[in-house]
């Protein structure tokens, strides 16, 4: 192997913060429409695809 | 006046101001343009109308003063950006139709900001490409044109487009992305100046994602003091991206002073390509030439692993790629395959993402799932993240040494023709960003810079790269090369 990278931590953030946390509740909500209205098939406020049966 | 659209985001807000213009003359002297430019492509979406409307509300504004430096100014819009109840595509046939119901954060402060949409920008496929050859709108043309020819040109990608528009004067400036150079190799080919912010800089919210760790958005100009203008539009912290800095945004315009005395600019030595042609290797030896005569430090400095960062982003940028795009299933938004008799849910899915992916974003697609997969995680992106830590770890090195910025050629060539690279293979097109991919993969903030002509007319850009949110002082050292190198030239209207 060309590049020496033992004991290397691997880069997963070029910026050295921690992820921010936020309280854990409901900021958003009640958009069915809006979220369907790409859909390329929705029923009774849901997306629908073929049937699967296992 | 009938060349108002030609004119730069600083001008029309002096203008704006002094009410020799109105934002609604400026705003129908662009849309003329755009109308007449279907030669060049660069609009696949246009919305006059809604760019009427915003522009009557501008001048509202203006009048009652105290405008924010936005208002007034018509734009391009990359189409990666969601734009509420407007196609939002990525150019690709998968998002065929897609009316996104909310606005991306950049461009939401720009609307509120007063600015106007001319309409979308064509780019490559999900950002995907060097040359605007992979839109499923076509690609986008080059307003340059080699001496005595014409043949048509790429204008660079993915952000093909929007170098496109504001070379050709289709709109004062454009919203563009860079993953790995998407902003700052289209601008040096088409002579203007793009910014890539350092990463966290500028929300991605409501921006279609490539890779995550890598995407950045920024302006795309005609001079580097509108590149400042627009960036601390679009600047600071947002909620919705947890990525974006919770820092304060600095007046970037204030920090182009002009004066670099006693800055140091390293030359990294790494940069020097075997068979690199000589028109760049001048351009570059001028560039350094242009800063020094302005008072800086020239150094040299060494970026060892320079050599690694391209095949470390071609596994690091599919890999998040293809996670990224495992949305576009046919359910939610977008193109849905039509089945046949007997089929189910695997062939909607596989049928839909077959129909609807071009052949560049299904090549990213399989080498990103491989490099993930549970027997090669380690060989490929395991390692490839630790040579970033590497490359980033280069660039730390550098600039403790004090220096300040770092100069390098933007592109190894020109723009090339449309077509040329056709029949190469892929990892050709890739060396379009030997360049630039450094950049994202240590999450710095770059600039191109026009800074000369090729042997066959056609520009050739210099690309700064700055410290860590040190935006403003790149620009300062930008506007020595722009003042230097004279570059005020466009291309001849052709189209």
């Amino acid at each position: 192997m060309e590049v020496d990278v033992e004991g290397i931590e691997p880069l997963t953030s070029v910026s050295p913060m921690a992820l921010p946390r936020r309280t854990d509740a409901v900021t958003d909500g009640d958009q069915i429409k809006k979220i369907l209205k790409n859909a390329p098939d929705s029923r009774e406020g849901f997306f629908a695809v073929p049937k699967v049966m296992e | 006046m009938t060349d108002l659209h030609k004119i730069t985001i600083a001008e029309a807000r002096t203008k704006l101001r002094k009410k020799e213009i109105t934002s609604v003359e400026l705003t129908e002297s662009c849309i003329s343009a755009v109308e007449e430019s279907k030669a060049l492509n660069a609009y696949c979406v246009k919305t006059p109308e809604l760019a009427r409307e915003q522009a009557k509300k501008a001048d509202e504004l203006l009048s009652k003063g105290n405008a924010p430096d936005m208002c007034g100014i018509p734009l391009g819009i990359k189409d990666l950006f969601c734009t509420k109840n407007i196609n939002s595509q990525a150019a690709s046939k998968i998002l065929t139709d897609f009316k996104p119901e909310y606005e991306s954060t950049v461009t939401s402060r720009l609307w509120d900001q007063g600015a106007i949409m001319l309409g979308k920008l064509n780019m490559d496929e999900f950002a995907m490409g060097s040359s605007n050859e992979t839109s499923v709108y076509g690609p986008a043309v080059n307003p340059w044109q080699r001496d005595g020819s014409d043949k048509k040109l790429t204008a660079g990608g993915s952000s093909g487009g929007s170098a496109s528009a504001v070379a050709a004067d289709l709109c004062l400036a454009a919203t563009g992305t860079d993953t790995g150079g998407s902003i700052r190799q289209p601008a040096a080919f088409t002579g203007i100046v793009g910014v890539k912010p350092t990463y966290g800089r500028v929300s991605r919210w409501g921006i279609i994602a490539f890779a995550s760790s890598l995407d950045q958005a920024g302006p795309m100009t005609k001079t580097v003091k509108d590149s400042a203008i627009f960036l601390n539009a679009i600047s600071g912290h947002d909620d919705k991206d947890s990525t974006s800095a919770p820092f304060e945004v600095p007046n970037f315009e204030a920090a182009i002073t002009g004066d670099i005395r006693g800055k140091k600019i390293g030359i990294p030595k790494e940069y020097r390509l075997d068979g690199m042609p000589d028109e760049i290797e001048k351009l570059w030896k001028n560039g350094a030439d242009m800063l020094r005569d302005a008072g800086a430090e020239i150094v040299d400095v060494s970026l060892p692993h320079t050599k690694y960062a391209l095949p470390a982003y071609y596994v690091l940028a599919p890999a998040e790629a293809s996670s990224n795009l495992a949305r576009y299933d046919g359910v939610r938004y977008g193109h849905r395959a039509t089945l046949r008799s007997g089929e189910g849910i695997d062939e909607m899915y596989a049928r839909t993402r077959s129909e609807g992916f071009g052949d560049e974003v299904k090549r990213r697609v399989m080498v990103g799932a491989y490099v993930l997969s549970a027997g090669f995680y380690d060989a490929y992106y395991r390692r490839a993240q630790r040579v970033r830590t590497l490359i980033k770890k280069d660039f730390d090195d550098v600039y403790s040494l004090g220096v300040d910025a770092i100069l390098t050629p933007a592109t190894p060539s020109a723009a090339f023709g449309l077509g040329e690279m056709k029949n190469e293979d892929p990892i050709k097109m890739y060396l379009n960003d030997v360049f630039t991919v450094t950049v994202n993969l240590a999450g710095l903030p770059g600039v191109s810079v026009p800074a000369g002509l090729s042997s066959e007319g056609l520009p050739l850009g210099l690309q700064l790269i700055g410290r860590p949110w040190e935006e403003g002082e790149m620009l300062n050292v930008a506007s020595i090369l722009e003042n230097g190198a004279e570059f005020n030239l466009k291309p001849n209207k052709w189209w």
